[in-house]
């Protein structure tokens, strides 16, 4: 059983954002519940109010446009981005990385925009959409902003957004379905897991893109690196970048050993040399 | 509290019922289904899988408010007039139930996969119950229970 909390069910954007401003700080979003739920009955987290934004119009909406690029709605599931043709014919790396997080039937309840929010450093989608240079598209009453995903994350569990703010979209501005990148994800068991390490790697227009999970405190994104760089040196630049920890999953040696591992072979199934 | 309006295995319930209460508590509270199981009540275990509106979910991490107009299918429904579904039979017929209590779960993750796929790969099978846990372990039981019942064997 659940602690007490008032349900509020908004209809409109507009009621949401005054639902977020009135009650900040007391109120929780809640879309998938599959993070929200376990945290509540675990008292992690006591919100007096819990706000379902499901809804609200156009929140389950996922598509691509020429010009603007792949957009999700927060309330967009995992299954249903896996199941979407424009993703699947622009993005397979999205597909890739959402078929590894968690089970399926919590992929059925569990959103992408979720799994941002919640930030936390093993998140399965954000590798992938840090290297798909996606953004995050934030409002509040006051109007909307966009920021890189990359300067989203604050901490383990933190983030840019504010209480009285909630994430409209996820943007990923450019079609990258000549994009060749893989996913590849380290953990204790062949079943649904937290990732040990992660490692979303892809190479585009003469360069590599890197990013790296569950090794700090946010998932990191490595600078582009030309393909004409050194393996070697790649590996150096990843380790360089990361700041992995021992807990119950894995050791910090055992993390820097895997992004290596991992580097290597992405690096070999995209073609690269040396 | 909230009023809502559910239909479950094809019979409609309207009830009046907490916020705060989950989609499993309001099965097995308030509809007396007690074939889910509460498992770890925290998305892991499966044992609690129902079919919400065509889509396995696990009912713990489902609140009852969000099923307002929902149509749900929970192991209740899986037989039909008193008798088991071939999927059902299937688990029967290979052992695949030890002290039975991730079966409810089991099969209705089985049931949502053959419903979108009706004739799956093994891999598909495995991938189809990675979120049901049985600590009897008798997976190989389980997933040659589910490959027959795609055959239409029993």
């Amino acid at each position: 059983m659940l602690r007490k909390f008032n349900y509020l069910s908004p209809t409109t954007e507009e009621e949401l954002l005054k639902f977020l401003a009135k009650h900040m700080g007391k109120a929780k979003l809640l879309a998938g519940g599959t993070n929200l739920f376990v945290d509540m009955r675990s008292d992690l987290l006591k919100p007096e109010y819990v706000i379902d934004i499901k809804k609200v119009p156009g929140v389950k909406e996922i598509k691509f446009l020429s010009r603007v690029g792949l957009s999700i709605g927060p309330g967009v599931t995992c299954n249903e981005l896996i199941e979407c043709k424009a993703v699947e014919e622009k993005y397979p790396l999205l597909i890739a990385a959402a078929k590894e997080l968690a089970s399926y039937q919590i992929r059925n309840r569990a959103t992408v925009a979720g799994n941002i929010c919640y930030a936390s450093p093993a998140a399965d989608m954000a590798p992938a959409l840090l290297i798909l240079g996606a953004k995050v598209k934030i409002a509040s009453i006051a109007g909307e902003d966009i920021i890189p995903l990359k300067d989203f994350f604050k901490g383990v569990k933190k983030t840019l957004l504010q209480p009285e703010e909630f994430v409209k979209a996820l943007i990923i501005p450019e079609d990258y379905s000549f994009m060749k990148a893989l996913y590849k994800k380290s953990k204790r068991v062949k079943g649904h897991d937290l990732s040990i390490v992660s490692v979303a790697m892809g190479r585009i227009k003469g360069f590599y893109r890197i990013a790296i999970g569950s090794c700090g405190p946010t998932p990191v994104l490595l600078e582009e690196i030309p393909v004409t760089v050194e393996l070697k040196e790649i590996i150096s630049k990843a380790l360089k970048a990361i700041s992995p920890i021992d807990d119950l999953r894995g050791s910090a040696d055992y993390r820097r050993n895997m992004v290596e591992v991992y580097i290597k072979r992405i690096h070999q199934e995209l073609g690269g040399k040396n | 509290m909230k009023k809502i309006k559910v239909k479950v295995n094809g019979k409609e319930y309207v009830k009046d019922i907490p916020e705060y209460k989950t989609l499993l508590d309001f099965l097995r509270e308030d509809l007396f289904l007690t074939g889910t199981k509460r498992g770890c009540g925290a998305g892991e275990c499966g044992a609690c899988t129902v079919i919400l509106n065509g889509r396995a979910v696990n009912s713990c991490l489902v609140l009852a408010v969000e099923c307002d107009g929902a149509e749900i299918k929970t192991i209740e429904g899986e037989g039909e007039n008193g008798k088991l579904s071939p999927l059902q039979e299937a688990f029967q017929h290979h052992h695949a139930v030890q002290c039975g209590f991730c079966t409810p779960g089991m099969v209705m993750s089985a049931r949502s996969l053959l419903d979108r796929v009706p004739h799956p790969t093994e891999e598909e099978i495995k991938e189809a119950i990675e979120g049901n846990f049985c600590r009897c372990t008798g997976y190989k039981q389980i997933v040659e229970a589910i490959i027959d019942a795609s055959r239409g064997g029993s």
